[in-house]
């Protein structure tokens, strides 16, 4: 573990850029049509949950890497293989996330440029914030977070003047019963983004004030539910649900359809670019995650340069994972939840919480 | 890699240091004898007609020979010959007081007129004493020397800066006299507090350096790790506060200064009010301020002179500049050549009719111009001034007129290049200007390859840059990144005086408390103070 401090501020920030990183540009959650913004504020309330469950295990251990105290808990053979299966899991979703930028970005602006060459500009950027340590990624944080919420005030207010938004599209509201926007909350928006979080386990040690930890990741995670499910409101009000769902980035077609005083137009190159530095964070905090994971398991003493191999497999995992982009959000709205994030979010936090529990019980009977 | 690089440059520096005064052998303490001192002196300076030997007698029968020994144009003349000479020579009472015995206490008792007066034996307290303008006065059969500080000479006069000209605020600038340096500080906070440590560095050169600080605001940690970086500087020649910089400073691989420069006193006195430290050089009107920050270099000294409000405006501006002055031909180029669908249809048109008949791609066609100009901005500052206005003639029709005619570049992009040229030049610092001119040419790159995509990437990893450096110990970002929020009323923003509560916390110690409370300014309680001037009738109604 790196000796590095964060501020309860950066954490906040650094946990919003996350939720927000590639939530963004999906159409999230969009199996419950217009209520799709009902899913994703269901989903945000059991991700709080969900988090309030990885604080807990962190109050256990406050000073050690989940990767450490999985070993504590399970003993060290079982520890050291399952938090070695944390380390793929979170590689996984950083290729996963890495896949929908490049496809993003080779769709929208760059049709000619392989996705291999695109992802690669990506990881290099990544791989010299991580090398450089948490510290500096969070403040980085700090000072780009302010570039986007001046681009995401604008791009509403510019969405909102040109008079796009047709409240009706989001009507009526639960036309299919609750239990359709349950089914999408419980399959989809659950794990992904809220679930997600389970990787700042891995950066809670570094933060200054312990305590904090709890209020701040609900915080964040409200605001970004909140976030998240306005603008999938927007889109569906601009779009209507069927091009919403038929369009791979729903948000960028929103923007498209910006025209303002006819100078204002196409103004998605500059929103596709900021969202960019979003989803760099997604990907810098995992990369980050497995980085220091890594070093910690096998007991590296320098961490930083572990990002040079973990990034080229990222990049590598990231065009290999899958043969096309329909295939891609196949697996990742069918077999990723079930296989990956159930077990890996939920499941396995919730045996190690319950024996923590029952460890410390025994140690306070004695 | 780099470990291995580091191995091999400390085994250099063992190298060098060995080898660099192989001849120096003297005995360590003068001798009692006049004549073989002063022998020693003129083997020792080569017999340099600069190093003055003055031998006269005193005392009785003029038995006591005496030599005053010093180097012209390094010390006061004035003094030395209307006083120390005078005084030894002409004053009767002392003639016949002078023996063989004790004179030297004597000397320094009655016949000295000057301020700083103490003795020395060994020679190489000697030789930098008599380097750095004091005078010797040699006693035969006496193996000790008085040095009086008559350090003097010629010097430039307090003149404006040149640099960081402001319209309103002091006009005094630095010169290269460290002592004038110091006074000129000290004049400006007069408090006892204000410390100075003085150290001499470079082996050959003997620089005079001084560390400045107010006592019980800074923070003691930097002070003590400038001392120690400073006492840990071992080269042969200190010839400008550049020289200490780059010795100093904590990353070398970045175009990005990480101490403040300037010329004029009151920065340095209002930095050393926020808990800085400076660092005087002997022979450079520039003085360094650590630890640095990033936003430093977007405020002038002016900020706190006018309104808050305009000078906020003009914060913002600067900081528009900077980026400006940064990605202008980047995202020209990147708009022309990937993205020509993000320009407005009209403007597209313009442009693309204008570019119809220039014969290279846009990136070639910015790189030609900016390059063209950092060559005219090069001669315009290292020709002689009265070429410069030929250079500036040439350099406008150049850039302006014939190249555009000669269908080589695109009007569009003289207009690119002369606003980033004219937002170079307004940054108020130079050092971040000449930075961003480096770096400018890599978002070029940037653009031309990858279009906007480039250009992100390249803000990202520069964002991730700054906020990787460090200026002795602070965050280069700070108080931006991390984030504080009592600090920030003096960053991109400038507070009111009355708000200023606190100094930066990361840059001063202990003690943060500014000003004391209710400063805001208020009118009146009530009207009466108005009406009564009335009611007398003195008003010019």
């Amino acid at each position: 573990m790196e000796k590095a401090k964060i501020s309860a501020y950066q954490l906040f920030v650094l946990v919003l850029l996350f939720e927000l990183g590639s939530a963004l540009i999906l159409p999230l959650a969009i199996g419950a049509k217009q209520d799709a913004w009902l899913a994703i504020l269901l989903g945000m309330i059991g991700g709080g949950g969900i988090f309030l469950m990885y604080d807990r295990l962190f109050r256990f251990y406050p000073d050690i890497l989940p990767t450490e105290y999985v070993q504590k808990i399970i003993g060290k053979t079982l520890g050291r293989i399952l938090a070695f299966f944390y380390l793929l899991y979170f590689a996984y979703i950083a290729a996963r996330i890495m896949r929908d930028f490049g496809v993003m970005l080779v769709t929208f602006a760059y049709p000619d440029t392989p996705l291999f060459i695109i992802n690669a500009l990506l990881v290099i950027v990544v791989v010299y914030t991580v090398h450089k340590g948490v510290e500096v990624l969070a403040r980085s944080g700090e000072l780009l977070f302010v570039l986007i919420v001046v681009v995401a005030v604008a791009g509403f207010i510019l969405v909102l003047v040109s008079g796009l938004i047709d409240p009706s599209n989001l009507k009526p509201v639960l036309e299919e019963r609750i239990s359709s926007v349950l089914k999408v909350t419980l399959t989809e928006t659950l794990y992904f983004p809220f679930g997600e979080t389970v990787v700042f386990a891995m950066l809670l040690p570094y933060l200054n004030h312990p305590f904090k930890a709890r209020k701040i990741g609900l915080l964040a995670i409200g605001l970004s539910g909140v976030i998240l499910a306005s603008v999938m409101a927007i889109n569906i009000s601009v779009l209507g649900v069927s091009l919403t769902s038929r369009s791979q980035f729903p948000l960028l077609t929103t923007i498209q359809m910006i025209q303002v005083a006819e100078f204002l137009e196409r103004l998605d190159i500059f929103f596709m670019l900021t969202l960019v530095v979003a989803g760099f964070f997604k990907i810098s905090i995992l990369l980050y995650a497995v980085v220091t994971g890594t070093a910690n398991l096998f007991q590296i003493e320098n961490p930083s340069r572990l990002a040079y191999p973990i990034g080229l497999v990222i990049l590598i995992l990231s065009v290999t994972i899958a043969s096309n982009f329909a295939e891609h959000l196949q697996e990742g709205l069918q077999l990723v939840p079930v296989f990956l994030h159930i077990p890996f979010q939920i499941v396995i936090p919730l045996f190690l919480l319950t024996l923590a529990f029952l460890k410390t019980k025994r140690k306070q009977g004695q | 890699m780099l470990g291995f690089f580091k191995k091999r440059q400390k085994k250099k520096a063992n190298g060098l240091n060995d080898k660099r005064h192989p001849e120096i052998d003297w005995l360590n303490t003068i001798d009692a004898s006049l004549s073989i001192n002063l022998e020693i002196i003129k083997e020792k300076t080569g017999n340099s007609p600069d190093v003055i030997i003055r031998e006269l007698s005193m005392g009785l029968n003029d038995s006591v020979r005496t030599a005053i020994v010093y180097i012209e144009g390094m010390v006061d003349d004035q003094s030395i010959k209307d006083f120390l000479i005078e005084s030894l020579m002409k004053n009767q009472n002392l003639q016949e007081k002078v023996t063989q015995q004790e004179p030297l206490g004597l000397l320094k008792k009655k016949a000295v007129p000057f301020g700083d007066v103490v003795t020395g034996r060994e020679w190489d307290q000697l030789f930098s004493s008599l380097m750095a303008g004091e005078a010797l006065i040699f006693i035969d059969g006496t193996a000790e020397v008085l040095i009086i500080d008559t350090r003097g000479g010629e010097k430039r006069a307090i003149e404006e800066p040149s640099s960081q000209v402001v319209v309103r605020g002091p006009r005094d600038g630095f010169t290269e006299d460290i002592r004038t340096n110091i006074s000129l500080v000290r004049r400006r906070i007069r408090n006892p507090s204000l410390w100075v440590e003085p150290m001499k560095i470079g082996q050959t050169t003997k620089t005079e350096v001084a560390i400045m600080y107010i006592n019980d605001v800074a923070n003691e940690k930097v002070v003590k790790e400038v001392r120690r970086r400073l006492k840990q500087i071992n080269v042969d020649s200190i010839l400008e506060s550049g020289y200490v910089e780059q010795l100093i400073e904590d990353q070398t691989f970045t175009t990005f200064p990480t101490l403040y420069h300037t010329e004029r006193p009151d920065a340095v006195a209002g930095n050393l009010m926020e808990g800085r430290v400076a660092i005087f050089v002997d022979g450079t009107p520039f003085v360094l301020l650590a630890p640095a920050v990033f936003i430093q270099f977007f405020q002038s000294v002016e900020d706190y002179y006018t309104r808050f409000d305009l000078a906020t405006a003009l914060r913002f501006l600067r900081i528009l500049i900077f980026f400006i002055s940064l990605i202008a031909p980047a995202a020209y180029v990147a708009a022309t050549t990937f993205h020509q669908e993000m320009i407005p249809t009209q403007l597209l048109i313009t442009v693309a009719a204008q570019r119809e008949a220039v014969p290279f791609p846009s990136f070639i066609e910015a790189l030609l111009m900016e390059i063209t100009f950092e060559i005219l901005r090069e001669a315009g500052i290292r020709m002689p001034r009265a070429v410069g206005s030929a250079i500036s003639i040439v350099g406008a029709i150049v850039i302006g007129q014939a190249a555009v005619q000669a269908g080589i570049v695109s009007p569009a992009m003289v207009i690119i290049v002369s606003i980033t040229a004219i937002a170079s030049f307004a940054t108020p610092s130079y050092s971040v200007a000449i930075s961003a001119r480096l770096i400018r040419f890599l978002f070029m790159v940037a653009a031309a390859t990858f279009g906007f995509y480039g250009i992100i990437l390249g803000i990202i990893m520069l964002t991730v840059h700054l906020c990787s450096l460090r200026s002795f110990g602070v965050p280069y970002m700070s108080p931006l990144a991390p984030f504080t929020l009592v600090n920030n009323s003096d960053t991109i923003i400038r507070a009111p005086w009355w708000a200023f509560w606190q100094r930066p916390r990361l840059i001063s110690g202990e003690n943060t408390v500014r000003e004391g409370s209710r400063q805001k300014p208020r009118p009146p309680m009530n009207r009466e103070m108005v009406s009564r001037s009335n009611e007398k009738g003195d008003s010019n109604e």
